[in-house]
């Protein structure tokens, strides 16, 4: 494929770095200062204004299959995409960082300027760790087929119960189904004869049901129980994560925020949440506002490095879940490994969905774990399928089907359970098996 | 201050004003009351002359309103409105009242407040009744939201008259001309009088009696032509007819004008309307036991309620009942009502729900910020956020309205009158309520006060109708010193 990256920053490098092994790369930038950064990958780097037609015209915009628009202005980016359609250009993507554009998308607006899909990436993120905080003790947390699946990640403290146990000797209750488990570096899929160990983060894919008891065993924090929430930093991320949370006033949230006009903006958008004035790596502010009894503590600062010091501070003054927004992908596991709960990124989400839709296939990429080590495959069983039982089926390794969703019910498959034609698979794997089990189940099928 | 202007657009004012003299002089010459048409007569060709001579006496440089500065506007207001209470009272005089008695219920009238002088309701006409009540309907909403209505060319600089004059901390404007705005209130205001003036035909009442009463219920005025008020009539379907107008009358008309026009949802929206039913609902449930205990049945417990509590909340101060007779329980929750009032943009008086809502709302962010002194801690109305220099108005509006009350009370208690009475006669006037308790009650009168008492509530009706400090301003001597005639 011929693909046409405009804008050579964090996003556009990773996009980049990921396609340029199978695909022909244009990459559009102004700054000479980013061509150098691209020197290392296979790709063609073209200087100038993505918006400018001559420009795209360079970068041999007709010939085109896609083209990604991510540079750090709105503005340009959709003109970019309106540009190249108007080139040739069969697809458009869209990043933006304003509410305005996307909620102009879902009016339609921008589809105006044939714009295939919008992408904003804070957004994304606010709603992921909405998600994680609603499940109390998680450290990840998706729901699939409208809820009636739900992903949740737990780590086995020192008081966990079910830690020492072999799986198969836990006798999880019939909905729920360990999918994977982080220990150290290692990320694997275990067996009935796995044992669990304290420090392990497990995955459990379940119905609601089957998680409650998976949550009974593994966590002590109270479900149900209104949850204390701080958040620090008001920005894109912060804002509309509180004003989700105020929204579904599902949490008493306190947003600390350092600029005074900015603060002003969001206490005014916000109905109950409690707006301070201050910074939050001013141990004073959070010792007097009692910030360690908070249940959970975001920190979505625009800055590593106050992120983790504001992360560290909650964690000294007792905070019990951290989630911390990283911005440079070469933090995230150090920030875990220093004792951060979650450590998330508005880019790699972002990112992976968009490859995904470019590369497309019969599945579709429903959530990554982990960040990307584990992902989440939908797949449809085809008509014509000969119908047979899970345990007669041998898919390729690193892969487990989580759940089979029907019209009727959705059910977390024991080995007894038969695939049947018409059946929607979510499929658990981690990233290195993800084109096999793209591939097992198409020939499956075929 | 530019003197010119002020005396040439309040000349102007008055002269517009002079009209509605005429409608009383039909009425009196209908039943062939001559003494009084000679009187309206009087005061018609007195508020036209004076009328003239202002305009004249304001020159060409008095024209140049295109620039009226917020004191200028102010200082209009406030002297025509202190101007017509004076024209207005000429008729009583004529009739036989003694000047100060007639300042008082010309002020009375003007600034829907209902406190009466009249002892002998027998030695006046039907002209004079009709007079009262028309005073009352026409201050209601506004003179000059009246003639902003009416006279295009004010609404150029009316914008500083039209806000100095409502009711409320509002600037809302229905659409975007002034006087679109004008008269789509009176679109609300004259169409509910005429409902209400149906509904009492229907209840049996006389046309005379029901078009007063639907002046001064819409209003929120409170004058009767009937010496023991609403009670004189004896009838259940008559106390809830006007409980249900009073109501109107106490909330906002723009949002009723909107309500009609788009539904009823701007009603359920508007957080001080649901805060006025939710006080009105509170008093007469308040009031209920009391009145039990007192013997009434269930249903003359509740309709003597509901018409007391929304008489008084509204500040409208019809008596269905003589409540002077209520166990001091009750006659308490009455007193309470009377520091309330009804919503920002309705015909009531008082320091109106909105306003409460807000100081309650500043309470409990000083308390908040002890807890949280870093807190961004913004007071929000309706899901808006409040601005802080209009939180300011409404703490200082608080703070001289009780001052202006207290004032009062301590004259009018200095110059003979019992506590109770004092106090009550004093917010009476000061909230256009009218009744006060004790001496001042629903069926005795003002008239046995001293007049130098009378004269003190007739300047705090005045203040009160102009919500305090467009009248207030004027007692620094800022304005006068700054003061030039062109």
């Amino acid at each position: 494929m011929r693909i046409i990256i405009v804008g050579g920053g964090e996003i556009g490098f990773a996009l980049s770095k990921t396609l340029a092994g199978s695909h022909e790369v244009f990459v559009i930038d102004q700054a000479a200062s980013v061509a150098s950064r691209f020197e290392s990958l296979d790709v063609q780097f073209v200087r100038g204004s993505g918006s400018d037609p001559d420009v795209l015209e360079r970068a041999a915009i007709a010939r085109a299959d896609v083209l990604v628009a991510c540079t750090g202005l709105d503005e340009v980016n959709i003109v970019a995409c309106a540009v190249a359609r108007q080139l040739g250009a069969p697809r458009a993507f869209c990043f933006v960082s304003r509410e305005e554009f996307l909620e102009l998308h879902e009016q339609k607006g921008l589809a105006m300027f044939g714009i295939e899909r919008v992408i904003w990436p804070e957004a994304q993120l606010a709603a992921d760790i909405e998600r994680i905080i609603r499940v109390p003790g998680a450290l990840d947390a998706e729901t699939f087929a409208d809820g009636a699946i739900q992903l949740v990640e737990y780590r086995l403290d020192a008081s966990s119960a079910i830690a020492g146990h072999r799986i198969a000797d836990l006798h999880l209750a019939h909905g729920a189904l360990i999918v994977a488990v982080r220990r150290g570096e290692a990320f694997f899929i275990p067996r009935g004869d796995s044992e669990l160990a304290h420090g392990d983060r497990i995955v459990v894919v379940g119905t609601p049901d089957g998680l409650r008891d998976v949550a009974r065993r593994v966590t002590t924090a109270a479900d149900g129980a209104r949850q204390r929430v701080a958040i620090v930093g008001g920005g894109d991320v912060g804002l509309r994560l509180a004003e989700r949370l105020d929204a579904a006033d599902a949490a008493d949230v306190t947003i600390i925020e350092r600029s005074p006009e900015r603060g002003e903006m969001i206490a005014a958008q916000l109905r109950r949440a409690l707006v301070l004035n201050g910074d939050g790596t001013d141990l004073e502010l959070l010792e007097s506002e009692d910030i360690g009894r908070s249940d959970v503590l975001v920190s979505v600062i625009d800055n590593d490095e106050r992120n983790l010091f504001a992360s560290l501070l909650a964690r000294q003054l007792g905070v019990r879940r951290i989630i911390t927004r990283v911005s440079r992908a070469a933090n995230l596991r150090l920030f875990e490994r220093v004792g951060i709960d979650v450590a998330i990124s508005a880019r790699g989400a972002a990112v992976a969905s968009v490859l995904h839709q470019i590369q497309g296939g019969t599945t579709r990429l429903l959530a990554l774990v982990e960040q990307g080590a584990g992902r989440i495959l939908e797949l449809d069983v085809p008509e014509g399928y000969a119908s047979r039982a899970l345990r007669d089926l041998a898919p390729p390794h690193n892969s487990i089907v989580g759940a089979i969703v029907r019209p009727s019910e959705a059910i977390v498959p024991r080995g007894a359970d038969r695939i049947e034609p018409g059946d929607r698979l979510i499929v658990f794997t981690t990233h290195d098996a993800a084109d096999r089990v793209r591939n097992y189940f198409s020939h499956v099928s075929a | 201050m530019r003197l010119a202007v002020i005396v040439h657009v309040t000349g102007t004012l008055v002269r517009l004003f002079a009209p509605a003299l005429l409608a009383p002089l039909a009425v009196a010459a209908l039943y062939r009351e001559w003494r009084d048409v000679a009187g309206f007569l009087v005061a018609f060709a007195t508020t036209a002359i004076a009328g003239v001579l202002m305009r004249r006496a304001g020159g060409p440089a008095g024209d140049d309103i295109e620039q009226l500065r917020r004191v200028d506007g102010m200082a209009i207001v406030a002297a025509t409105w202190l101007l017509i209470a004076h024209l207005g009272a000429i008729p009583y005089v004529w009739a036989g009242v003694d000047p100060i008695d007639a300042l008082f219920e010309s002020m009375s009238g003007f600034t829907t407040t209902g406190a009466t002088v009249f002892t002998d309701f027998a030695a006046f006409g039907r002209g004079i009744f009709f007079w009262r009540a028309l005073t009352q309907w026409l201050g209601g909403l506004g003179v000059i939201a009246l003639f902003v209505a009416i006279l295009p060319r004010l609404a150029i600089a009316g914008r500083e008259l039209f806000f100095a004059e409502a009711a409320g901390p509002t600037d809302e404007k229905l659409t975007p001309k002034l006087r679109q705005t004008a008269i789509a209130l009176w679109q609300v205001y004259v169409a509910l009088s005429v409902a209400e003036v149906m509904a009492l035909l229907l209840a049996g009442m006389p046309l005379f009696d029901a078009v007063c009463h639907a002046f001064t219920t819409l209003a929120a005025g409170g004058f009767s032509p009937h010496p023991l008020s609403i009670a004189g009539y004896n009838s259940a379907a008559v106390d809830w007819i006007i409980t249900g107008f009073m109501f109107a009358a106490g909330a906002n008309f723009a949002i009723q004008y909107r309500a009609a026009r788009g539904g009823h949802v701007a009603l359920v929206q508007d957080e001080e309307f649901r805060a006025y039913l939710a006080v009105t609902v509170i008093a007469v449930v308040a009031l209920l036991p009391f009145l039990a205990m007192d013997g009434l049945t269930p249903l003359e417990a509740l309709r003597h309620a509901s018409f007391q509590a929304v008489s008084i909340l509204t500040t409208t101060g019809y008596a269905s009942v003589d409540f002077e007779l209520w166990s001091d329980q009750a006659k308490m929750v009455l007193f309470i009502l009377m520091f309330v009032g009804g919503c920002a943009g309705s015909a009531a008086g008082g320091p109106k729900v909105v306003r409460h809502i807000l100081m309650a709302r500043l309470t409990m962010r000083e308390l908040k910020r002890t807890l949280h002194p870093r807190g961004v801690l913004p007071v929000k109305l309706g899901g808006h956020v409040v601005p802080e220099h209009t939180l300011r108005d409404v703490q200082v509006f608080m703070l001289f309205y009780m001052l202006a009350f207290a004032v009062g009370a301590t004259v009018v208690v200095a110059l003979g009158a019992d506590l109770i009475s004092g106090i009550t006669a004093s917010i009476a006037c000061l909230g256009n309520i009218g009744p006060g308790l004790n001496a001042v009650g629903p069926m005795a009168n003002f008239a046995d006060l001293h007049p130098v008492s009378k004269i003190v509530l007739t300047l705090e009706m005045w203040i009160g109708r102009l919500e305090v400090i467009t009248v207030l301003v004027f007692f620094r001597s800022e304005p006068w010193r700054s003061a030039r005639w062109a």
